[in-house]
């Protein structure tokens, strides 16, 4: 079958669907690659490096929709796209199926199977065709890269002759994928980085960051199903407030990232945040295609209030870094492609059983099939209840009581086994008593001895003890000498069996330590 | 040879055997105390033979034939056999120490000791039983080991309905068999106990699964010495007491040191109950992405610190000196290159087949 990716004619939109790498990859899995002329070059790719890649150059849109039997896109079909699609085709794609019904109606009627990347449940597996995440840490970084282009200052501290540069402060708020990758490029550029999120469980994600957690004390749980948030109660959101109200003027840059999947996006910096901020400062709402989380924010615009604070509101901040949002995106559908294709033999399979093509699935033969079930396993596993830290002192304490409960033990052994022993001692005859001295010491000499046996050496150990145990030989020589014939047969076996063990045994051992010698 | 001169070349063989276990504490003092252990083995088998004049016998030619062919049947075994057969082979060593046992048990109770005292007869009698019996389990126990190793035998656990009861049941057999045998029932008694026993060897490790068998061949290991200190008791002979007992207790502590590393429960180990706790297999998350040769050489040029983890099919591809020469020219490209050796980690309960790549590869 034939893939064919066009250019995206949505205006400002410089990502491609489909890299020279990527096609390559898809070859593999036995499609032909087509390419409308000039469809990378936005990227940074020329209809060359597809050539190379094995890829065929269409020279208009209308062809390529003709000869394609999947169209790999980036954005949903446009209108003038809708009229060119093939009856059976199959569109791989952003779709956002429940903003874009209308899409979804126009689509339906022209019997097509649609994937919708933005639909792919977050489930571990389908990590690595999660395009929503690999455009969202992109998302971040730029965030901090617009930011950085707007603010007036260094974001690293620094004492120079000329006088000393104070760190930059940032917020990040919101730390999903992109609230994270902007705390790690903040953070990596020498800002100083505090972050919040409703949900209690990422705390330990953005320390790893190396940012600080904001934390409020408060008990609700912000967690929604499929690792998203969900809306936060009047009292959460009061609070939320009195800390944002604390952090806004000691704040340079604020970076919002928050959303609730499905509703518009919460208004977390309100008009008040903006104006308590000092001048130069710098907001950068990465919400703001779902209407922004800063009351000031306008879509696709950045607008300097009153007080000399910047407000960035760009959508398209993945576009900005076309080369590497094709990369990604282009992986992400080279992956869904692989998991469509089983078989490897160019011929796609839509498998409604398999969770993932499922979810991604919004059109199955021209046929409406979103939005789809939930998902059987939940994303993130259920916040546990934080235990509380214990301090050194009660450590302390726990460390003395388990030293005396384990003396108490040692003490409670040995008297049992004192008593055991008198038993012992109390019927059976002397000479049994002194082989059973031997006995008891001999256990303890290879109890000490084993614990210091180093790690790595536990298989020659066995090796050798094994050798050792045919020490049994010794039993058996004392008892060939007798009259009795079966007596002296069972003893030479057993005699011809341990020389066997005590050769076979050393010599094996001598090979096992002998790789020890090579280095 | 007088007896203090075989009690002298006793307490050396001891005092090596000993030497030889502790030795191993490091690699370089391994490669002496292997040696010792030979040379405190010949101490002890030339010391018994002359010391007791063995060599009296009328078997004598049969002994010195025997001997000969079993070291050369030895020699060739260990020679042969592949380095990623070496647990099997232990496995395979073990029984004979088992059967040994048996023999050497059976053979206690077949002569006659008429000048011991009736309280000595009856410990006596304890001991054969319990040197048999413990000989009898490692026998088919190890026979099972090898077979499941070396994958003649499924290495599915086989778990029979009712396996505990029958477990107990033939355990109360052996001890009814015994009470029997010590108060003069006859030899059969010994016999048909040795029979059970075989079978509950054989059932108990059957019930282990076979990448589980690692720890069931150390605490084998540990059975054997224990049975070769029952044999020491019977014969009162001290330097079987003493190396059985080292043996013994080493191979257990081993076991429970292997155990603890894999988070497994030391008892349920001894008692072959292993199925009992384990509980569901951990859901794997995540997928597996298989990857081919050029990628794995891309990711490796761009990654800035690696981690490798060896595990038994390195060693079965034989693959430690490529492992070794790859860490090499990462290292030679500055890239933080580390082998995370997993002692702790399931697939290496033979740690052995990682520490040999770790010594080659120096890290």
């Amino acid at each position: 079958m034939i893939v064919g990716s066009p250019k995206e004619i949505f205006k400002g939109e410089a990502r491609v669907a489909m890299t020279p790498e990527s096609a390559k990859q898809i070859q593999k899995l036995g499609y032909t690659c087509l390419l409308e002329t000039g469809a990378g070059l936005t990227s940074n790719f020329s209809d060359k490096d597809y050539k190379d890649a094995g890829v065929q150059i269409v020279k208009s849109a209308s062809q390529l929709w003709k000869d394609s039997n999947i169209i790999l896109k980036v954005r949903g079909p446009e209108k003038s796209e809708i009229s060119k699609i093939q009856p059976n085709q199959h569109i791989i794609s952003f779709i956002w199926p429940g903003q874009n019904k209308a899409l979804l109606d126009s689509l339906s009627k022209k019997k097509v199977t649609v994937q919708a990347m933005d639909m792919i449940p977050r489930i571990s597996r389908a990590q690595k065709m999660d395009a929503l995440s690999s455009m969202a840490n992109i998302a971040g970084y730029r965030a901090v890269i617009e930011a950085g282009n707007q603010f007036g200052r260094f974001f690293t501290g620094q004492i120079t002759a000329a006088g000393k540069v104070p760190p930059a402060k940032i917020l990040v708020i919101g730390a999903g994928v992109a609230g994270l990758a902007a705390i790690g490029t903040a953070q990596s550029m020498g800002a100083i980085v505090r972050a919040f999120d409703v949900r209690p469980e990422v705390a330990e994600q953005i320390e790893s960051m190396g940012a600080e957690f904001l934390m409020l004390d408060f008990t609700s749980d912000g967690s929604g199903e499929g690792g998203y948030a969900k809306p936060a109660s009047k009292e959460f959101i009061k609070k939320e407030m009195e800390l944002f109200r604390e952090q806004a003027p000691e704040i340079d840059i604020v970076i919002t990232t928050a959303l609730i999947p499905g509703m518009p996006a919460p208004k977390l910096w309100p008009k008040e945040m903006v104006d308590l901020m000092k001048p130069g400062s710098i907001v950068v709402d990465l919400a703001a295609e779902q209407g922004g989380n800063c009351e000031v924010t306008i879509p696709n615009k950045m607008v300097e209030t009153k007080n000399k604070v910047k407000v960035i509101g760009y959508t398209d901040l993945p576009s900005r870094m076309a080369t590497q949002s094709s990369n990604l995106y282009s992986t992400n559908i080279r992956h869904m492609l692989d998991d469509l294709t089983p078989e490897k033999n160019g011929v796609p399979f839509t498998n409604m059983d398999d969770d993932v093509i499922r979810g991604a699935t919004v059109l199955h033969n021209g046929k409406i099939t979103f939005p789809p079930p939930k998902p059987k396993v939940a994303a993130i596993a259920k916040h546990v209840e934080k235990t509380v830290q214990k301090t050194q002192e009660e450590l302390d304490k726990e460390k003395i009581e388990a030293e005396k409960a384990s003396g108490r033990n040692q003490i409670i052994l040995l008297t049992i086994g004192a008593f055991l022993t008198w038993i012992i001692g109390l019927y059976a005859p002397s000479d049994f008593m002194q082989h059973f001295i031997v006995f008891i010491l001999s256990c303890f000499v290879g109890y000490q001895v084993i614990w210091n046996v180093s790690h790595s050496l536990h298989t020659p150990l066995m090796a050798v003890t094994n050798a050792i145990s045919s020490i049994i030989i010794i039993g058996a020589l004392l008892q060939m000498k007798t009259d009795n014939d079966i007596v002296s047969i069972l003893a030479l076996i057993s005699v011809f069996i341990a020389t066997i063990n005590i050769v076979g045994g050393f010599m094996v051992t001598k090979r096992m330590l002998a790789m020890f010698q090579r280095s | 040879m007088t007896t203090g001169l075989l009690t002298a070349s006793y307490i050396t063989a001891s005092v090596l055997f000993i030497l030889a276990l502790g030795g191993l504490s490091n690699q370089e003092k391994a490669k002496r105390a292997v040696w010792f252990g030979i040379v405190g083995m010949i101490i002890a088998v030339i010391a018994t033979i002359f010391g007791n004049s063995v060599f009296v016998t009328e078997w004598l030619n049969w002994l010195i034939i025997a001997i000969v062919v079993g070291s050369i049947i030895g020699a060739i075994v260990a020679k042969k056999v592949q380095m990623t057969g070496m647990p099997q082979l232990v496995a395979a060593l073990h029984s004979f120490v088992g059967l040994a046992a048996v023999f050497i048990g059976i053979n206690s109770a077949l002569l006659p000791h008429s000048e011991m005292s009736n309280a000595q007869l009856m410990i006596h009698n304890v001991e054969v039983f319990i040197g048999v019996f413990i000989g009898a389990i490692t026998f088919t126990g190890s026979i099972i080991a090898f077979g499941k190793l070396s994958e003649i035998i499924t290495g599915k656990a086989l778990i029979l309905p009712g396996r505990h009861t029958l477990n107990i049941i033939m355990l109360f057999a052996c001890l009814a068999l015994g009470y029997m045998f010590l108060t003069h029932s006859g030899n059969w008694t010994l016999i048909i106990m040795t029979i059970i026993a075989f079978i509950i060897g054989a059932h108990l490790v059957l019930a282990i699964g076979g990448a589980d068998m690692p720890v069931v061949v150390s605490m084998l290991n540990s059975y054997s010495g224990w049975a070769a200190a029952a044999t020491g008791f019977m014969l009162g002979n001290d330097l079987l007491i003493v190396t059985g007992a080292l043996v013994g207790s080493s191979g257990a502590i081993l076991s429970y040191i292997m155990c603890k590393a894999m988070n497994r429960n030391f008892l349920s180990v001894i008692l072959g109950g292993w199925g009992d706790t384990t509980g569901p297999t951990m859901d794997i998350e995540g997928e597996m992405k298989a990857i081919d040769i050029e990628s794995v050489a891309n990711a490796l040029n761009e990654a800035d610190s690696i981690i490798i983890v060896p595990g038994y099919g390195m060693a079965v591809a034989q693959a430690q000196s490529a492992v070794s020469e790859l860490t090499s020219r990462l290292r030679a490209k500055k890239k933080r290159s580390k082998i995370w050796h997993t002692s702790r980690c399931r697939a290496s309960s033979w740690p052995y087949e990682c520490t040999s790549c770790r010594s080659k590869s120096t890290v």
